[in-house]
């Protein structure tokens, strides 16, 4: 017997000036199933869920949702047919409360004034039907990332979504999060609901989907139910390569003299933290959301600095109050969230590399002479293979692999010793992702160091010579080398009797 | 290492040739005028037309370089007022003081740059605010200071600033003294955003402030030193204006949202991260050339100003549109 699939989108295309974004792309999904699409950034995969949102007309193909024909020119239509988005980015409003957002744009009314009361008791009940702890009434801005995408989540269900979109739902969370959200998504595919899942986390995707959609340049490679589909074959489908020579071989050499050193860091997020890092050495840091890991990246940078401690870098005792002077110190910064922290999206790949170099110079240095000529940095973002057609378009135009690699010059050009890494290849195709760690191995081989903060469990464990794991804002122990995931969420639930504040070079 | 394969979607542009809108607009707005008095096209004239566009040129400069660091300086027509009036009162007549004074002013106005720049830069009160509060701070003090009404006189050697005019000089015929100012002081400005560092750090700072200082970027002295050069540009326009009007107590009075709608015009963004000094000198000439046009169709002042609001939104809107479509 054929079920009438929920969703089957036909020989969509989609062109844009100068580039075939789509093209006779066909998909469906049946209710009660979870079909993830993989593919490269750029690979299409937004684009088609644009489609079927409303937010793009597609250039040919037809949508059916259970069979009948549809045809949406405005996202509200899509909406009100059932089909649900969850984008990476969440769109509540901080200020107002759970209930409130839920409802937006929905409000219940009774005899023209809002009925509060009846949306707090129905939001419960949304909330609770998804296994949520939350306060309808709490503000969405006192909440976790993992809790507000529970909330949207919730306010999809409203809408009676018979189709939801996940879109890199997990890319904000944590290893613990990620576990809850996808026995949620299990819960929901028990209901009848048809998920479509995005992810760049090949585990997860395996974990969870029943069938499994490859596109690669605009068009399907294939369709394929998971079993059917071993991750070394969806890797090579997605990239045209294997997955071996992935991560880079670890170093020969042994780690050499000590290049930073952190004794006793402490502020309002970290407690007593003493590590440090030795010259070729990639330290990994790993821990939950809550575990002071992103604040020990803000201290070492110097934008939510430490309030005691100490902090010797080759030695010399240096203070990292402001990030201006971590980075004249020689630590730089490559932020997760890079649009918003990292770039200048609106000036050219060559002024974002020569940013810091032209920050640290006296304020009289002629801007584009010696070690800022055009072909001294064209040269340098040439050997970390940046590709751009010119190296004077905006950097906004770049792929976030490219963006990534951009930044990683901007820190080369400054000759830093330490690079703090915060989730290095968040939002980034495996294979620019390959590109980064060959990059970050290199940069440590020449005798620098690395710490990498990340909540990709196998990215750690495939690139850090070393994993310090937090727990509370403590250093709850480090394992070396090889150790696995198991070894690591011990650790990160402060199950370990380890000594505490022991990093253990 | 493997060749990786990458994402198709970086296309090649075709090279886009970079002349500035402004210029294009001015070329244009300037035809007219000449189409209406042809002795507009004669040397003599197109000199006196730059003399009296120099302060608004001079003033949209300064305000560039705020904009490009993201923010805004009302506060520059209250000074150029302030400057006439206390030119006018310190100096009271007596043509030895005239450069001390000069000098002083300067340092007045420099002051005022310090105060926008520290109280937007540490005290992270918008622009629009901080600049409107010293606006209002500047005209009240002013005027207190003057009694409400222009006193005293400006000797000569002050007003020749703005209105000596060198005549049989070869070539151009005519030179005014304030077209020589002008052209020194855009040199500067261009020198400090293309001759130094600081021009890309002002445009890294009006991009993306948080990615900058993440960088190691001095974004507080980046932002301070833009309303600095403001200050000093409406010093030098408030010199100007007081050697070819006289004393008034509203010699500067709507010129800041004149330099605004100069450098809009000319294409630099507001709220920062794009334009260059080609934007504001263009822009200024344009929007002066488009005054003496009105004034030569015989329009009223009051819809000058009329006109003025439109083109001041027209370019805005102008400039999101080219922005949006662009992404």
């Amino acid at each position: 017997m054929m079920a009438v699939p929920a969703l089957s989108m036909t020989g969509i295309s989609k062109v844009f000036p100068g580039v075939r974004a789509l093209d006779g792309v066909d998909f469906e999904c049946l209710s009660g199933e979870v079909h993830a699409i993989c593919g490269e950034n750029g690979a299409g995969k937004s684009t088609l869920m644009k489609i079927l949102g409303g937010s793009y007309r597609p250039d040919a193909g037809t949508i059916q949702l259970a069979g009948q024909a549809v045809r949406f020119t405005h996202p509200r239509q899509a909406a009100e047919a059932g089909i649900a988005i969850i984008h990476q980015e969440l769109s509540l409003l901080p200020h107002r409360t759970v209930a409130e957002n839920i409802f937006m744009g929905r409000e219940i009314a009774r005899r023209g004034l809002l009925d509060k009361a009846g949306m707090r008791r129905k939001a419960a009940a949304l909330l609770s039907r998804i296994g949520a702890a939350i306060d309808p009434q709490a503000l969405v801005s006192s909440l976790s990332i993992a809790l507000q995408q529970l909330v949207e989540i919730a306010k999809a269900l409203l809408m009676d979504a018979r189709i939801l979109v996940m879109d890199e739902p997990t890319a904000a969370l944590d290893e613990r999060d990620s576990r809850a959200l996808l026995g949620l998504v299990e819960g929901l595919r028990r209901e009848g609901v048809s998920i479509i899942y995005i992810s760049h986390r090949m585990p997860e995707v395996m974990a969870i989907a029943d069938r499994i959609t490859i596109l690669k340049d605009g068009k399907k490679v294939w369709t394929r139910p998971c079993d059917a589909a071993p991750i070394d074959e969806i890797v090579r489908a997605m990239v045209g390569r294997d997955l071996k020579d992935f991560y880079p071989a670890t170093p020969v050499s042994a780690p050499g003299e000590v290049l930073l050193a952190v004794e006793g860091g402490t502020n309002a997020g970290l407690r007593d933290l003493t590590f440090e890092v030795r010259a070729g050495e990639i330290i990994g840091v790993a821990g939950l959301e809550d575990s002071g890991k992103g604040a020990l990246a803000q201290a070492l940078v110097g934008d939510v600095p430490f309030t005691g401690g100490a902090v010797t870098l080759r030695g010399k005792r240096i203070a990292l109050r402001t990030p201006r002077q971590a980075t004249a110190a020689g630590i730089g910064y490559l932020p997760g969230d890079r649009k918003s922290e990292g770039l200048a999206l609106r000036q050219s790949v060559r002024d974002n590399a020569l940013l810091t170099l032209r920050s640290l110079m006296g304020l009289f240095t002629r801007p584009q002479q010696g070690a800022l000529a055009h072909d001294v940095i064209d040269e340098r973002l040439g050997a970390m293979d940046v590709r751009a057609a010119d190296f004077g378009q905006e950097i906004g135009t770049l792929s976030g692999g490219n963006q990534q690699k951009a930044i990683i010059v901007r820190w080369l050009a400054q000759a830093s010793d330490i690079l703090v890494f915060v989730e290095p290849t968040r939002g980034i195709d495996i294979a620019a992702k390959a590109a980064i760690y060959e990059t970050m191995r290199a940069f440590a081989d020449s005798g620098r160091g690395i710490v990498v903060i990340s909540s990709d469990m196998p990215e750690l464990i495939g690139i850090a010579d070393r994993v310090l794991v937090m727990h509370q804002g403590r250093v709850s122990g480090a394992v070396p080398r090889g150790a696995n995931e198991e070894d690591i969420m011990h650790l990160a639930l402060g199950l370990a009797d380890a000594p505490r504040g022991e990093a253990g070079a | 290492m493997m060749t990786v394969p990458q994402t198709s979607a970086s296309l090649r542009r075709p090279a886009r040739i970079a002349i500035n809108a402004g210029l294009v607009i001015f070329i244009a707005l300037y035809a007219a005028i000449g189409f209406l008095q042809p002795n507009y096209l004669e040397p003599g004239l197109f000199m006196n037309f730059l003399r009296r566009a120099a302060p608004l040129v001079i003033l949209a400069c300064g305000q560039l370089y705020v904009i490009l660091t993201g923010g805004f300086d009302l506060s520059m027509g209250a000074v150029a007022t302030l400057v006439v009036l206390a030119a006018s009162i310190l100096i009271n007549g007596d043509p030895d003081t005239t450069w001390a004074v000069i000098g002083a002013l300067y340092v007045m106005g420099v002051s005022i740059g310090l105060v926008n720049g520290f109280v937007v830069a540490f005290l992270k009160v918008p622009s629009i605010i901080t600049t409107l509060g010293t606006m209002l701070l500047v005209n009240g003090l002013a005027l207190a200071w003057s009694g409400g009404a222009a006193r005293g006189d400006l000797p000569d050697n002050f007003r020749n600033l703005g209105r000596l005019v060198w005549r049989d000089v070869s070539v151009i015929g005519t030179l005014p003294l304030a077209a020589v100012v002008l052209a020194g002081f855009v040199a500067l400005a261009w020198f400090g955003l293309n001759g130094t560092v600081y021009g890309k750090r002002a445009l890294a700072v009006g991009d993306n402030p948080r990615a900058a200082e993440l960088a190691g970027t001095p974004v507080a002295a980046t932002r301070i030193l833009a309303f600095v050069v403001s200050a000093v540009s409406a010093v030098t326009a408030g010199i100007l204006l007081g050697g070819f009007s006289g004393v008034s107590v509203n010699a500067g009075e709507g010129l800041e949202l004149q330099a605004i709608a100069a450098c809009v015009i000319g294409g630099a963004q507001l709220l920062g991260g794009r334009g260059s000094v080609w934007s504001a000198v263009f822009g200024a000439l344009s929007l002066f050339a488009l005054f003496t046009l009105l004034n030569l169709l015989g329009l009223p002042q009051a819809l000058r100003d009329s006109i003025q609001g439109v083109i001041l939104i027209a370019a805005v809107g102008a400039s999101m549109w080219r922005t949006r479509r662009r992404n």
